[in-house]
């Protein structure tokens, strides 16, 4: 058969198998076509939901937009804390050095960028260097850009940088009650302070944008497009002046190096509507960079492990004021002084006797004095001897209940209730708990513990003519537009005290300052009044030793208008004289003095005062029964010098009393002169008890 | 007779094309508008981000599609007696073809991509064609005229063997480039015209059973990578991210179609999802659009037009018409098939295009012509009703 390349096929018959075989295959491909259109059902009708949910969460792109948050304010509309937008910029090291195939293009490209960056953000080139040549995948190169240079960066478009938008908490005030407007955490939500007492307020409430997106991420015109806006947060106004905190803080320091303490803390109250003007501790952080070991301890920072690095911040941002308790000694005597007052156990014409000792169930209780003793004396004057047999007396004479009444009714068995988180609980013996020997050590301030917040809301109700009021530290919440939201006043909780008994109160420490022991406190032209405090820190099984002690003084000013309540404390000055009357009373008197300029509270000078400021003269004053602390306190009080007679090479290192003094008291002298103190020493021996 | 004069009634367009069947002009039409509405719907945000014209993909299917109609239409014009004398040239053509591949790529003839020497580049131009898919009219026409020459060559191996070494040995050529689908589709058209040519049942029997063997020994001898590819019918989404994306992406887009479908324009998939929307993987876009009750609509307009094709088989004037016509409905409804069952994971991810819908180039233009025949083969037969 020859080979013929084109070569039509014959008209052969088609054959009645090949027709059947056809209609066979086509019936064939039909079973196919139907088990596919079953397995489609499956997946477009059966599994549909399934898969389409699984499509959405693909497709759509949920991004919250972030409400501002509010800022925080001082009581005159200064910026404690403010949101600002910012941008923080990251490097992929590893596309940096790019499509570069050999070294030497890789160091161009590398160089390049970096110089770029160096340009654009001002920082160091050999940091950008390290940065851009770290082994890690991701790394932060900058924080805190601003969009000027973000968008710069952006142009420059370089290789393995990417800018993400951030909102940044900054504090314009630094430092300025750190520990009282708190923090917010990464996530910029509170953490700690009115950052996050307030944070439900300041917050506001985030937006969402849920939209359909490509696999790249771009929006599509089509599809899901919803936007549920941004309710920015409030802006919370505090009680605080920042001017008054600044005199405040300025003082604090200037007495933490004078007193050698570990730390000084000022609280400054109005009476009137328990606004906290001010809130002071002298160790402070920068809120702009937390986390930042104080000065000094960058050594020990760098060794702590995790925990201990979490612990040693809760410790630096935490509010001493609010957070922990102190005893507070003898400036406690004002709180059981005004109860028993105001029960009509005592009077203020009731005389007390001081025999230096007392015997209370089966245990001894000595004043300070022992073994000498402060004699009769009238109530202002035993407040003002700071004398604890006194202070026995009156809470003997009132008994438990009455006592523990008042202690309820000055809000001290609980939390005061301010506005700020974690305020601790005060440390008092339950009614039953105490018996005979704890309400006698308790009446002049030993084994109670109060929070610094809570004495001062004590006192002011003496200076508010009784009132005990819930003490606050926010005063106003604003809304974006400055729309008033919810504003707080004067929330009186109890009454515990009558007008009367308050006003014999501010006399009682009026003349404390002026006659008594806390003589540093005094200003000329202002009636001021207060009491000191000197407590051990009680330690496992007793009490530490003399020089470790928290030195107070809280004080009202002025007398016959009480504008403020200020409570100092100083922990473990370590000069010579450590007590309260010597510390933390000249401090308070600084602050008072300056406050109540800043206040436009005009003097008024009594005559005495004025003649004493004309003339060079001062009046000194009775010593007899005194004390160390009291001597020094009232003589400063005259503008007098003292000299000790014998002689001692360290006056606190004994306990002595005042036997005998020249020149007499009410003896006219010219101010800067020396009165001589004749004294006996009160040996040590078996003293745990004591605090004045 | 009354029957007949009934039947003549029916089904019968008079044109200059002559009286042919008017089902599958219809369908081909319905196909091919489907198709270009397809492919623009489930291109065009590609073709925004790729080449910043929404009409990119429309434009050039449009064009592909206007040279097919013309193909269509010549070719149902000629008498398709008239091809068997090129069967014998075509299939050296084609083989010459699928050989033109293994020239070295220095030459610039043979086109790599994704590691797979499919295409043919024509020096000088930037026109590329798959000599994979110009082989399979080829191997119509030639297994057609073989069988019509003689019809007896079906019924003994010695007889149908020439067809066996002509298939395999385009089987292995094709698998060697590789391209698995269009090597399986060369061997499962020539299986299914030996059907219709009438080899016994036995050796139907023995193909199918060396078949699943096959599959069988591919499993055991590449071992887990074929078995995932098995499991992967029963948990589409084991492997969403490597070799089963596209499949993933197609089965997400199946069910935000679900019954009734997202709209038209309106698939999501499609928006860089699911590579390559427009042509292998347009089902899917087709489905979340417009539903399973749309794609329903659309694999019955494929039945009707593969009905009509058997129909034009068994009806047509000679044995060269009936395997002519069988050759290109089993060509059409295998592909068809295949395309359903990969995007549906119920077949391993083969690249085979969806005909007349997934975005076309020669492919679409090759079946255009091999529709024109068909249409031919109809019209011969009219005249002559037979079953």
């Amino acid at each position: 058969m020859k080979f013929k390349l084109f070569k039509e096929a014959k008209r052969t018959k088609t054959g009645y198998k090949n027709r059947s075989r056809m209609l066979f295959v086509f019936f064939f491909m039909m079973i196919c076509f139907a088990a596919l259109a079953l397995r489609l059902g499956w997946h477009m009708v059966i599994k549909g939901d399934e898969y389409a949910q699984k499509a959405l969460k693909q497709q759509t792109d949920d991004s919250v937009v972030t409400a501002v948050r509010g800022g925080i304010e001082d009581s005159n509309g200064n910026a404690l804390a403010v949101s600002a937008s910012t941008n923080t910029i990251w490097v992929r090291p590893k596309t940096v050095k790019g499509n570069g195939k050999t070294t030497e293009e890789i160091e161009k490209n590398l160089s390049e960028e970096i110089q770029t960056i160096t340009e654009i953000l001002g920082m160091e080139r050999s940091d950008v260097y390290d940065i851009l040549t770290s082994d890690k995948t991701l790394i932060r190169l900058a924080k805190h850009v601003d969009d000027e240079k973000a968008d710069a960066l952006r142009k420059a478009d370089l290789a393995g940088l990417e800018i993400v938008d951030d909102v940044m908490r900054y504090y314009p005030m630094g430092r300025f009650g750190c520990q009282l407007v708190g923090l917010t955490n990464d996530d910029g939500d509170g953490m700690t302070g009115l950052e996050l007492y307030y944070d439900r307020f300041l917050s506001g409430m985030n937006g969402r944008w849920i939209s359909s997106k490509d696999r790249s991420g771009n929006p599509l015109v089509y599809g899901t497009n919803k936007y549920y806006s941004t309710d920015d947060g409030y802006t919370i106004v505090t009680t605080l002046d920042m001017n008054i905190q600044n005199i405040a803080e300025e003082v604090a320091q200037k007495w933490l190096k004078q007193s050698e303490s570990d730390r000084v803390s000022i609280i400054i109250m109005d009476p009137n509507t328990a606004d906290i003007l001010a809130a002071v501790q002298t160790d402070e952080f920068d809120p702009n960079d937390p986390r930042a070991p104080r000065a000094g301890d960058e050594e020990k920072f760098a060794k702590m492990s995790d925990a201990e690095k979490v612990a040693y911040w809760n410790k630096m941002w935490r509010s001493f004021l609010f957070c922990d308790v102190y005893e507070p000694g003898s400036t406690f005597k004002l709180v059981t002084t005004s109860i028993a007052l105001d029960s009509g156990a005592i009077t203020t014409r009731d005389g007390f006797y001081c025999g230096g000792y007392t015997r209370v169930a089966d245990r001894t209780i000595k004043c300070w004095c022992y073994p000498g003793g402060h004699g009769n004396q009238s109530l202002a004057k035993a407040v003002g001897n700071s004398c604890n047999m006194a202070l026995v007396d009156i809470a003997q004479r009132m008994g438990k209940n009455t006592f523990y009444n008042g202690i309820e009714a000055f809000g001290l068995h609980k939390k005061t209730g301010v506005d700020y988180p974690g305020e601790a609980d005060n440390m008092i013996y339950t009614r039953a708990e105490a018996n005979i020997v704890e309400i006698s050590t308790m009446s002049f301030g030993q084994g109670i513990a109060l929070t610094p917040v809570s004495l001062v809301t004590a006192v002011s109700a003496l200076a508010n003519g009784g009132f005990l009021l819930e003490p606050h530290l926010v005063k106003e919440i604003r809304d974006a537009d400055g729309k008033l939201v919810e504003s707080f006043g004067r929330t009186v909780k109890s009454v515990p005290i009558s007008a009367q008994t308050a006003q014999e109160m501010l006399e009682i420490m009026e003349y404390v300052v002026s006659e008594g022991g806390a003589g540093k406190a005094r200003i000329s032209g202002y009636r001021i009044g207060g009491k000191t405090g000197t407590a051990n820190k009680p330690v496992a099984g007793g009490y530490s030793s003399d020089r470790d002690v928290f030195a107070s003084f809280i004080g009202v000013a002025p007398i016959d208008d009480p504008k403020m309540v200020v409570l100092v404390i100083c922990d473990t000055p370590k000069v010579k004289n450590n007590q309260g009357s010597n510390t933390a009373a000249p401090a308070a008197k600084e602050v008072m003095e300056a406050v109540l300029k800043y206040m436009n509270i005009q003097p008024h000078y009594t005559d005495a005062e004025l003649k004493r400021l004309n003339s060079k003269l001062t009046t000194v004053p009775d010593l007899t029964g005194d004390d160390m602390e009291d001597v020094i306190g009232r003589l400063a009080g005259k503008h007098l010098n003292y000299n000790l007679s014998p002689a001692l090479e360290d006056p606190n290192s004994v306990k002595l009393m005042v036997t005998d003094q020249y020149p007499k008291p009410g003896t006219e002298v010219n101010k800067e002169s020396t009165v001589t103190i004749y004294y006996e020493i009160i040996t040590d021996e078996e003293e745990n008890n004591e605090t004045h | 007779m009354a029957e007949a004069a009934k039947k003549k009634k029916k089904i019968r367009i008079k044109s200059k094309f002559g009286e042919g069947d008017f089902y599958i002009v219809v369908t081909t039409l319905i196909l091919s508008v489907i198709g270009i509405v397809a492919v623009f719907s489930a291109s065009y945000y590609t073709a925004i981000s790729k080449f910043g014209d929404p009409n990119y993909y429309l434009k050039n299917n449009a064009i592909w599609m206007a040279i097919g109609w013309l193909a269509f239409i010549v070719f149902s014009m000629i008498d398709y007696h008239v091809w068997s004398k090129f069967a014998l040239p075509a299939i050296i053509v084609g083989f010459f073809l699928l050989l033109l591949l293994f020239t070295p790529s220095s030459l610039g003839i043979a086109k790599t991509i994704n590691q797979a020497t499919r295409w043919i580049q024509i020096p000088g131009t930037g026109f590329t064609f798959m000599p994979g898919e110009i082989f399979k009219p080829a191997l119509i026409l030639f297994i057609s005229w073989y069988f019509a020459c003689k019809p007896s060559r079906a019924k003994t191996l010695k007889g149908f063997l020439p067809v066996l070494i002509v298939a395999g040995a385009a089987f292995v050529l094709i698998f060697k480039q590789p391209n698995l689908s269009t090597a399986g589709t060369v061997l499962l058209m020539a299986l299914g015209m030996l059907i219709v040519a009438g080899i016994k049942f036995g050796w139907i029997v023995l193909a199918v059973g060396v078949g699943a063997a096959g599959f069988a020994g591919l499993i055991v001898l590449k071992g887990s990578y074929w078995l995932k590819r098995v499991t992967s019918f029963f948990d589409p989404f084991a492997d969403p991210l490597g070799d089963g994306y596209q499949v993933v992406q197609g089965l997400l887009a199946f069910g935000s179609g679900g019954v009734t479908g997202v709209g038209l324009g309106r698939s999501m998939q499609k928006a860089l999802y699911l590579p390559e929307a427009m042509s292998d993987f347009i089902l899917p876009i087709i489905g979340e659009e417009v539903g399973f009750i749309g794609v329903m609509v659309l694999l019955a307009v494929y039945m009707v037009l593969l009905w009509r094709g058997s129909l034009a088989s068994v009806n047509a004037r000679d044995m060269f018409g009936t395997l002519m016509a069988a050759g290109i409905t089993i060509h059409l409804g295998l592909q068809v098939i295949l395309n359903v069952a990969v995007v549906s994971a119920s077949f391993p991810p083969t690249g085979v295009v969806l005909p007349l819908i997934s975005l076309g180039g020669t492919a679409t233009v090759l079946f255009m012509m091999e529709l024109g025949i068909l249409f031919n083969i109809s019209k011969q037969a009219s005249e002559k009703e037979t079953l």
